[in-house]
């Protein structure tokens, strides 16, 4: 039996060895001018982070990331199709070729940028902590000891560890999971980006946001690493939204507040 | 996008897997010793019981095991949220209602296979019926369902991987916030698959282990269920 | 019926359809995936027999969940293609239920008898015939129930789908709990739609057995 099993493993190598040689072809690159052929830009999205991207109550996918995408199509002058995805999935849907873009509330880091291109910064959010009203805990120097939940594969799951080794960190696959977590009291905090915290605490009044923030989160859209057509497209759309002023105006659809940062706007 | 194979990201998790790993082998082990105890009571109630018993037991398996056990994880967690059970504890209860049904299933069988006279004849002897069940009916029912029991169990270790949406760390968990950190994708999934490749064929020969389970016509048995 | 599951009824019976969409699918390509790779195993056909074996082996020993996240993530980026959650889904559970088939189906086809096939073909039967009333019936009529296992065991795998984004019936029902929250109303009403579905399943199966087994 062992020998059956040495046998089949050193297939499976084999068999991802192999695989290794058609991947070498390289792919077309020019994701803008596939867009314009396709007739659609295919863009991924979050379903469950207000008021990013979340559902509506007719339960259509709506939210600022989706409004941003929608602008950007109308740009390139092609229709929009959003595919759901969730922090761990967003770049993996990117990188293995299934969307086009990925606009889903996505810090720009320098670890992020080695895998994939981003576009110019278009939100910049801070991250908090929102805990019960009746909480102990009123800042992260209470997080000792206490579970903190926080979605899997963000910078906030890497950020609370280094602000509070002490904390527990529990990383659930999406921000439903995780503030379903805080809700039911199998965790004392939750941790995100301040916007999408407000989203959640709009419709639950008996969580607060405490006041700490700690980290500064610039929001890029990402492209395929080396994607510059598409990139270009994105941040061409990104600045004319700004100077006409649909920017601000999305901003305070979703955010009921005047843009504090603006998007960097090219001469 | 030239796809270019990287496992030295994978190398440097090793702890991150081993961990997850050990949490795998503890959560199916766990699990794997309630699903059996689940699996004798219910299974022999359904064989031997009263017919009241019969039909609770046939309820039960009715309904544990037709249930997506995606959803008796999310069950189990959420709606026992005001016990504050901890996560592992919720995942080990689904995946053992879940297991526990399909074992019942096949006790019921094996028990079945073992044929009325046995019982009788060990009444007569003058065991008593609990007597009966535990030194005649269940060693040979244990022989004639131990490939099937091999089978279910290999499967409940990769049942286990569903554990990951409710956040326990076990090896698919870690492989998602591995994936999540060096974005190997393909060296990621490939690394772990062959992990529940090795546990599983190693899981369905300690069951086979069983004193006299390794015959032929028990082989023949084999059933996925 | 509770208030938010008629609210979000239209949403949840969308999912639901992509969920029976999804089996129906995933059923019939693993079906004949599994016939394919089951009769390459029992004939023994060289080369393609090891392919089968270590495709069968490696399923087997695999997860689902691993093998969904293969299929949505791995395979596009080493092939360079493009695929959406839904196909990716079906991909993966037609390769997951394919290697249990093809067991399924190679345990069947040895039941057959050869003393039989000979018997058949000396009584003047046709090679046709000799498959059409011999072979045919008895593998089918073995392999029956443990098909129909597999297919009531996809419909719960389907579930899984939600994991990678498809908004069957699970994915649907976990949306609408995130936003209206009502975990436990939600997901017995989920776990009932599934328990019928499956029973209905097993049901048609053990009808059709029977079936089979009046007119061998």
């Amino acid at each position: 039996m062992l020998k059956r099993l040495s046998m089949l493993t050193a297939a499976a190598l084999a068999a991802a060895a192999m695989l290794a040689a058609p991947a070498a072809q390289a792919q077309t690159q020019d994701t803008l001018a596939q867009i314009k052929s396709r007739g659609k830009l295919i863009a991924g999205v979050k379903f469950d982070t207000p008021p990013f991207g979340f559902l509506d109550d007719k339960n259509q996918p709506v939210g600022f990331d989706l409004d941003i995408v929608r602008g950007i199509a109308k740009h390139i002058g092609v229709p929009v199709e959003f595919v759901k995805v969730t922090s761990p999935t967003r770049i993996p849907l990117l990188v293995s070729g299934n969307v086009d873009l990925s606009a889903a509330s996505m810090t720009h880091t320098v670890e992020r940028d080695k895998t994939i291109d981003f576009s110019i910064t278009y939100y910049t959010g801070a991250q908090a902590l929102i805990v019960p009203k009746a909480s102990s805990i009123h800042g992260l120097k209470d997080l000792a000891g206490k579970q903190v939940s926080v979605q899997q594969g963000t910078t906030l799951e890497k950020n609370i560890a280094k602000v509070a080794p002490q904390a527990k960190v529990v990383a659930f696959k999406d921000y439903n999971s995780a503030w379903l977590a805080l809700v039911q009291g199998r965790v004392d905090a939750l941790t995100g980006s301040m916007n999408i915290l407000q989203g959640f605490q709009k419709d639950n009044a008996s969580f607060v946001i405490l006041p700490d923030r700690f980290s500064v989160e610039p929001f890029g859209i990402g492209v395929r690493q080396g994607d510059s057509g598409l990139r270009d497209a994105i941040n061409f759309a990104l600045i004319d939204m700004w100077k006409s002023g649909e920017y601000a105006e999305l901003y305070r659809k979703w955010f009921h507040a005047e843009p504090e940062i603006p998007v960097e706007v090219w001469p | 996008m030239n796809y270019h194979f990287d496992w030295t990201p994978i190398w440097a998790a090793r702890g991150l897997i081993a961990e997850g790993l050990a949490m795998t082998v503890a959560l199916s082990a766990a699990a794997l010793v309630f699903s059996t105890v689940i699996g004798l009571i219910v299974g022999g109630a359904a064989a031997a019981g009263s017919r009241a018993a019969r039909a609770l037991a046939l309820a039960f398996t009715e309904t544990m095991r037709n249930i997506p056990l995606l959803i008796h994880m999310y069950i189990w967690y959420m709606a026992l949220a005001f016990l504050r059970l901890p996560a592992f504890s919720c995942a080990v209860l689904g995946l053992s209602l879940y297991s526990g049904a399909y074992v019942a299933e096949v006790v019921r069988a094996g028990i079945g296979a073992v044929g009325r006279g046995q019982m009788q004849a060990a009444l007569a002897t003058g065991l008593t019926r609990f007597q009966a069940m535990r030194y005649i009916v269940y060693p040979q029912a244990l022989r004639i369902i131990a490939p099937s029991l091999a089978s279910l169990f290999s499967q409940l270790i990769k049942d286990s991987s569903l554990a990951s949406v409710i956040a326990v760390a076990e090896l698919t968990y870690q492989a998602g916030a591995i994936e999540g950190q060096t974005f190997r994708t393909f060296e990621v999934y490939i690394t772990i698959s062959l992990i529940y490749l090795v546990l599983v064929t190693a899981a369905s020969q300690l069951v086979l282990l069983i004193p006299g389970s390794r015959n032929e016509a028990a082989a023949g048995r084999f059933a996925d269920a | 019926m509770p208030d938010v599951i008629l609210k979000n009824l239209p949403f949840l019976l969308n999912g639901l359809w992509l969920t029976i969409d999804l089996s129906m699918w995933s059923i019939v390509l693993g079906t004949l995936l599994g016939l394919v790779a089951g009769t390459v195993r029992f004939v023994r056909v060289p080369v393609l027999d090891t392919v089968a074996l270590v495709y069968i082996e490696f399923i087997r020993g695999t997860p689902l969940l691993v093998v969904l996240f293969i299929t949505y993530f791995a395979f596009p980026a080493l092939f360079g293609y493009h695929t959406t959650a839904y196909r990716a889904a079906i991909s993966g559970f037609v390769l997951f239920i394919g290697a249990y088939l093809a067991e399924d189906f190679r345990s069947g086809l040895r039941a057959v008898r050869p003393g039989l096939i000979q018997a058949g073909l000396a009584t003047g039967l046709t090679r046709w015939q000799v498959l059409r009333h011999i072979i045919l019936p008895q593998a089918v009529r073995r392999v029956l129930p443990s098909l129909f296992n597999q297919y009531v065991r996809l419909i719960k795998f389907t579930s899984v789908a939600s994991v990678i984004g498809v908004t069957e019936l699970t994915g649907a029902g976990l949306l609408v709990n995130a936003r209206d929250f009502h975990p436990v109303t939600i997901l017995a009403t989920i776990a009932i739609v599934y328990l019928v579905l499956c029973i209905a399943l097993s049901m048609a199966g053990r009808a059709l057995y029977a079936h089979f087994a009046v007119r061998t």
